[in-house]
């Protein structure tokens, strides 16, 4: 059955944990969603990933509905993924953690290319070398 | 009717109920790093976008990023915490887009948002079918039939005109004693409206793996759980023997009910009513043609706005 959509709403919450409290409640609260209901099939869908970040996209039918979609995990967990990391530096900046090749950055910034709204792979891999030493990784190659 | 429960729904003990959101105006690319750094400094969840379509517009190539801060702090504070995770983040990551990026705050008026959207959810009613919340106790008439439905899930709240069309064929045409099919049954509203209206028992499937639990939770609420069977997948799922069923029921899309037309026609018994819905009103003649040719007569068409619902029977 067709619905009409009033409003597409763009999260992240973490696995298994998300709550009624903001940013889930002021965010579908405003368009009536039952905030309870997603919380919990939310929380259903991710249990398999906690401890990650995950992003969603809402989509809220004009009938109080909803119905969402879980998209790719955010660059940052990637790189720690593709450098073989628990977590990221604890100080940034002044501590290196781990590495990733070039390689590796521009398969994750074709991945997020979509997501990130990037223009170009360029850009994209820009954003995710950035990512990369905001976390302490470093770029190699 | 029954005290409802008001346990569900509720909001856990221990999440507060005042907050501060920090807004964060992001060129278009760096928002997810943006959100990530901001939402380990605050310990919050993101939103990206605005609030509403009533708040000022983002401009083109930016995205606005939100994350929330529990507890009555001071804005002041907050905002200069932001500024100073921004400008770390933008000193590390050597990205100039990211240097003196404009935030703003705001204090969020307090609420319990577990419970908040329920003041704008309200029981209705589809002739002698109130469908009202678990959450809350609706006055029912004297000759009611009370199918009580978590509000909002993400198979519908029944309030969709196709499913309130199907809603008023189901209580009108159900005799008592009736097995009925629920193609595509989502939540389950209209097997289980089917039961609640006198049908014996109720065969629901879809091809979405999250619908059966959701239906099965929607039975259990209206305790007709043992006379319902929910199967996850289309009509594989079936096998020989669930045929010759009283009742066919599929609001679902135009197009799929032209494509299944002679499929649902062979689960009928011979002397056996369908409903169809969901069916848009620009796909209208090439419906009605795949519905003859699947060997049914349609007795009515009811039009709702670009709905068409069709109820028919077998031709004999």
């Amino acid at each position: 059955m067709a619905k009409e959509v009033t409003a597409k709403i763009k999260l992240q919450c973490p696995a298994g944990q998300a709550t009624p409290a903001p940013p889930v409640g002021p965010a579908l609260g405003s368009h009536g969603v039952n905030i309870a209901a997603f919380v919990k099939e939310f929380n259903e869908r991710t249990r398999k990933d906690m401890g990650l970040i995950i992003p969603v996209e809402i989509t809220v039918y004009k009938d109080r509905s909803f119905d969402f979609v879980l998209k790719s995990p955010p660059a940052g967990v990637l790189l720690k993924k593709a450098a073989g990391l628990e977590s990221a530096a604890h100080a940034p900046g002044h501590e290196t953690v781990g590495k990733v090749t070039r390689a590796q950055v521009e398969e994750i910034a074709k991945m997020k290319m979509k997501d990130l709204n990037a223009r170009t792979l360029d850009a994209a891999c820009r954003i995710i070398e950035g990512t990369a030493r905001a976390a302490g990784i470093k770029v190699e190659g | 009717m029954s005290e409802p429960s008001r346990t569900s729904g509720a909001a856990p003990p221990g999440v507060p109920l005042v907050w501060r959101e920090i807004a964060v105006r992001v060129p278009e690319g760096w928002q997810e790093l943006v959100a990530e750094r901001l939402a380990a400094c605050f310990a919050s969840g993101v939103v990206f976008g605005r609030a509403s379509l009533a708040s000022e517009p983002v401009p083109e190539g930016f995205e606005l990023v939100r994350v929330f801060a529990a507890g009555a702090r001071e804005l002041a504070e907050l905002q200069r915490e932001a500024r100073a995770e921004l400008a770390a983040l933008a000193e590390r990551t050597d990205a100039i887009e990211l240097a003196e990026l404009e935030v703003s705050v705001r204090e969020l008026p307090p609420e319990d948002f577990a419970r908040s959207w329920e003041k704008r959810w309200k029981p209705f009613r589809v002739g002698r079918i109130a469908v009202v919340s678990p959450h809350a106790s609706s006055k029912l008439r004297a000759h009611d039939l009370e199918l009580r439905l978590e509000p909002g899930g993400a198979f519908g709240t029944g309030r969709h005109t196709t499913t309130r069309s199907c809603l008023r064929v189901i209580q009108r045409r159900i005799v008592g004693g009736e097995r009925v099919l629920d193609a595509g049954c989502g939540n389950g509203v209209l097997a289980v409206a089917a039961l609640l209206c006198g049908a014996e028992r109720a065969l629901g499937f879809d091809v979405d793996p999250h619908a059966v639990p959701y239906a099965a939770a929607l039975a259990r609420e209206n305790r007709v759980l043992d006379r319902c069977d929910l199967r996850a997948g289309g009509f594989e799922a079936l096998s020989e023997r669930d045929a010759h069923f009283d009742a066919v029921f599929a609001n679902i899309y135009a197009d799929l009910i032209q494509r299944h037309a002679a499929e649902l026609a062979s689960r009928l018994a011979p002397h056996g009513w369908f409903v169809f819905s969901g069916c848009h009103r620009d796909h209208r003649a090439a419906t009605e043609a795949a519905i003859a040719a699947a060997g049914l007569v349609i007795e009515a068409r009811a039009s709702t706005g670009r709905w068409d619902t069709y109820e028919g029977r077998r031709r004999r």
